[in-house]
């Protein structure tokens, strides 16, 4: 449970948002339903239930009067003062004065009985002394008593006053079998207080009949109507008459409703105990039939229950998308933003949370980017000033080697070499600590060099040459200061070899680009023993690693290397070529710079 | 994945709602008006009912017979019976006898009175005691007991008497009455209304004497004998309680004028049978009165269950009973003649 729990913290935010939304709808829809469905069956079932024991109870008083009435039947022979004196005499007479009693008690009996007032009688049946009386409506056969077997030779002591013999309990059938019972009273002789006998009146259960089939509602309900012992007097199924309700013991013995829980369908059952009788009148339905109407409640519910849970879904799965989906985008924007592309706008109009979210976003992102320019730009400025020192610096040794120079040719006396070298120092220096600007037009640079040639081939006399080609109109492009001197100077020292003419050949053109623009490549070429392969290889490693580290050799190379890079992007910068013998040539590219000094300030301000 | 199942299971959880669940007693109550109460008989009532009946008279047939139907009763119904009456139909023996009774501490006294009056302050004392009062037969002043079982109308029944006297002396002549007590209630009653139909119906006919003699069959026959000397032209006799018509249809057989003085009146059949099949009494009239000894138990019994009498009650072994202003009404009286005594044993 807890590991599922735990589980369920790490699902997606989409997910436990539906998940959440569905049983927030769905549970509550279904309890209610359930419940609303479930009590509305209880309230028809307690309806019902409280209904149906009144009718019985109605019916019972129904049955209850036919039964006094019944009761009384046997009642009428008293009133035959000459029936009660033939009851009184013993059987112990001569055969016609017995046939003669006979003949008159079994008229009356037919004459008050049978053609009396109630259809209801099948038969009258008088046991006195011996004798045996009998009137019947229609023919019958097995006249005796299962029960009451012996009592032909003696007369019936029966100790209650009167009892009902249920078919069950006698033989005694009727022609056509209608369903009777037997209302068995014993005749007392009320003035001399002896027994004059037991009158047996068959009546059939039409009383019943009437009363029960009228309840039964076309057949859907069982009703039957039962004794002490659970046998079934009347039964609106015919076929259960006589038999035994075998539930019966286990019925509660209450007058009212229960249902029975134990059957695959479950019954609601009343029953009314009428007092007259001992019997139980008994009603019996299908809950399904009472709930009949319900199902379509019941299915009416289902279904708008169901098209509940599909739109509650389906908002669920909207409202989770609208608040999933913005953050899958913030997540995808921080990819992007992860990996350095800071031009992002996340893009939300809401204003709630994920709106804020998302405005806060862009505003962090927007801080992020700006300071990063900010410390960009303070790097930048740093590097310039460092820069600046870098050119503003003039090789001690070369003043050392100019100055000796000079001296050499004061004592010469070569006045002219002194004016000229003096001259060309002095532009030189004027470059160096000039204008505080970091880009030139390509003439002055070139300029710059010539002048420091000049200068070196004074001093090495025919040792040494040089040549300046320019294929381009150099003074309308621009270049960053100082980028051909450390190259220059580069190559003096380590192309002059003794024995020959050290030749350094320097060219400016236009090359095309990589991305179809035109560059500017400057050429610094010399004639000398070249670079060593080793060498070259670590040099050249040195320039494609970060051109802002610092580093001992090779200082100028990498300096105007790193320079170039850092200014114009990593498509420019130095590229040297050399092998043995065979001179070292180094080209330097630049983009194009034109027009004038400020268009190129604000080009190298933007990078 | 998740969501969908858990849809399944509500969707189950709904469509349960028809389902049983087994878990419970096969059957649920659901209404209930009443518990069925199997009906015992009352076994913590073991304490004995003792119902005290106290006759006007003992030793005479008509009571007699009152007290077999009063045994057969406490013998049907579990009660004790003690059946005392007095050796004379006087006031004052019943009176100790009642006193003894409440001392004895009876459940019930019923009474059949000799002086309405005189019983009256013993029986309040009895009340007083606790116990169940009613009178039969003859009744007390009202106040003096619960109610009272009369056997028949007195109207019917003194109206009745007249007639079938009439009926045997061709509705002329004299005639005498021979009573009890004089201070019996119930005597007086149909006394009077044998003269109110007289004077109504038979205008010929003249009552020259009313005889009492305390229900003594002694001074019955004395009476009787005496009237028959003092009016030769007497044509018929009433027997107003059942001491009368035997004395009077002896004096009439021993005098030899059967057929001339007719003999009607209230008896049982049994000592009468003799005379009604020789002649010298033509109809008697009466009740079983082994019914009312039954009856009055039953109704005693019944009271002290708390259940009063009522009109057209069904009284088990009886029949019905009338119920008119705390009197109870047996039935109608019934006549015995030479042709249909033999049926009668009482």
């Amino acid at each position: 449970m807890i590991s599922k729990l735990l589980k369920f913290k790490n699902y997606r935010l989409r997910t436990k948002l539906i998940v959440t939304y569905v049983l927030l709808t769905v549970i509550p829809i279904s309890l209610l339903g359930y419940i609303a469905y479930s009590q509305y069956t209880k309230s028809i079932e307690e309806q019902v239930g409280e209904y149906i024991p009144k009718l019985l109870k109605q019916a019972n008083e129904n049955i209850a009067n036919q039964v006094r009435e019944l009761r009384e039947y046997p009642d009428l022979l008293y009133n035959s003062d000459e029936v009660v004196g033939i009851l009184r005499k013993d059987a112990h007479q001569s055969r016609s004065a017995l046939l003669q009693d006979e003949f008159t008690v079994n008229t009356y009996l037919t004459r008050t009985f049978i053609n009396g007032s109630s259809q209801d009688i099948l038969g009258v049946f008088v046991i006195s002394k011996n004798r045996i009386f009998h009137s019947t409506k229609i023919p019958y056969s097995n006249f005796g008593l299962v029960d009451y077997s012996q009592s032909y030779g003696q007369d019936i002591q029966l100790k209650s006053n009167d009892v009902f013999v249920l078919p069950h309990q006698t033989s005694l059938r009727f022609e056509g079998d209608p369903p009777f019972v037997l209302v068995m009273k014993q005749l007392t002789d009320l003035e001399n207080r002896t027994d004059l006998g037991t009158v047996l009146v068959a009546v059939n259960v039409t009383f019943l009949e009437s009363v029960i089939n009228e309840m039964s509602e076309e057949g859907k309900a069982d009703l039957w109507m039962m004794n002490q012992d659970g046998r079934i007097i009347y039964h609106t199924d015919a076929n259960k008459i006589r038999t035994i309700d075998r539930e019966f013991n286990k019925y509660p013995k209450i007058n009212g409703s229960f249902r029975s829980t134990q059957e695959d369908e479950g019954r609601l059952i009343s029953l009314n105990y009428m007092d007259e009788t001992g019997w139980t009148l008994a009603h019996s339905v299908l809950a399904r039939n009472l709930t009949e109407k319900t199902d379509l409640v019941r299915n009416a519910t289902i279904a708008i229950f169901l098209v509940f849970v599909a739109i509650s879904t389906l908002i669920s799965f909207l409202l989770a998308w609208n608040v999933s989906s913005p953050l899958n985008r913030l997540t995808r924007m921080m990819k992007r933003v992860e990996k350095g592309d800071f031009d992002v706008d996340l893009a939300i109009g809401t204003t709630d949370e994920i709106g804020m979210l998302a405005n806060n976003f862009n505003s962090m992102i927007t801080e992020i980017k700006d300071l990063i320019r900010e410390n960009y730009q303070i790097e930048l400025k740093q590097k310039e000033a460092e820069l600046y020192a870098l050119q503003s610096q003039i090789n001690p040794h070369f003043m050392y080697n100019t100055l000796e120079t000079i001296a050499m040719s004061v004592d010469d006396d070569e006045k002219e070499t002194v004016v000229e070298m003096v001259t060309l120092l002095g532009r030189m220096l004027r470059f160096s600590i000039g204008n505080k600007e970091s880009v030139v037009p390509i003439s002055d640079e070139l300029l710059h060099v010539k002048d420091y040639l000049t200068i070196q081939k004074i001093r090495f006399e025919e040792k040494f040459d040089f040549i300046i080609r320019e294929e381009i109109e150099s003074r309308n492009y621009y270049t960053p200061k100082f980028v051909l001197q450390p190259i220059v100077e580069n190559a003096v020292k380590h192309a002059l070899v003794y024995g020959r003419v050290t030749v350094i050949e320097i060219g400016v053109c236009l090359v095309p680009g990589t991305d179809g623009t035109e560059e500017i490549s400057f050429k610094v070429k010399d004639n000398g023993t070249g670079i060593k392969e080793e060498t070259l290889a670590d040099i050249q490693q040195m320039l494609a690693s970060d051109p802002m580290a610092k580093r001992d050799s090779h200082f100028g190379l990498s300096n105007v290397h790193a320079r170039i890079a850092m200014n114009f992007g990593s498509g420019f910068g130095l590229n040297i070529s050399s092998g043995h013998d065979q001179g070292t040539e180094v080209e330097i590219k630049i983009p194009v710079l034109k027009n004038s000094t400020e268009g190129g300030q604000q080009k190298l301000e933007k990078n | 994945m998740k969501a969908l199942f858990s849809l399944f299971c509500t969707l189950f959880i709904v469509s349960a709602c028809s389902l049983s669940s087994y878990d419970k007693e096969s059957y649920e109550v659901i209404y209930s008006i009443d518990e069925v109460v199997a009906e015992e008989k009352d076994a913590q009532n073991l304490q004995q009912i003792t119902i005290a009946i106290v006759p006007k008279v003992a030793n005479i047939p008509y009571f007699n017979a009152v007290e077999e139907g009063a045994l057969e009763a406490a013998k049907d119904l579990g009660v004790n019976l003690l059946y005392k009456g007095p050796a004379f139909a006087d006031a004052s023996q019943q009176i100790s006898i009642i006193e003894e009774l409440i001392e004895e501490e009876v459940d019930a006294i019923a009474v059949s009175a000799n002086d309405p009056e005189q019983l009256a302050p013993v029986l309040l004392e009895a009340k007083e005691n606790g116990i169940n009062v009613i009178t039969w037969d003859s009744d007390t002043v009202p106040e003096a007991r619960d109610f009272f079982i009369n056997m028949v109308d007195p109207e019917t029944l003194g109206r009745h008497l007249m007639d079938t006297l009439a009926w045997n002396t061709d509705e002329t002549g004299e005639f005498a009455v021979l009573t009890g007590a004089l201070s019996a209630a119930n005597l007086s009653e149909w006394l009077y209304w044998i003269k109110v139909h007289q004077q109504e119906y038979y205008p010929n006919m003249t009552l020259v004497e009313v005889s009492a003699n305390d229900d003594d069959p002694q001074r019955a026959y004395a009476s009787a004998k005496k009237l028959l000397k003092k009016y030769p032209d007497l044509k018929g006799i009433i027997g107003n309680s059942s001491v009368g018509p035997p004395a009077a249809a002896q004096a009439v057989k021993e005098l030899g004028k059967e057929g001339e003085v007719a003999v009607v009146g209230l008896s049982s059949p049994n000592p009468m049978n003799e005379y009604l099949k020789d002649g010298s009494a033509q109809i008697i009239t009466l009740w079983s009165p082994k019914k009312l000894g039954y009856l009055t138990v039953t109704l005693a019994h019944n009271s002290l269950k708390g259940k009063e009498p009522f009109d057209w009650q069904e009284i088990s072994k009886v029949g019905k009973i009338r119920m008119i202003d705390n009197t109870v009404i047996m039935g109608d009286p019934m006549d015995f003649t030479k042709e249909n005594v033999d049926q009668y044993d009482f």
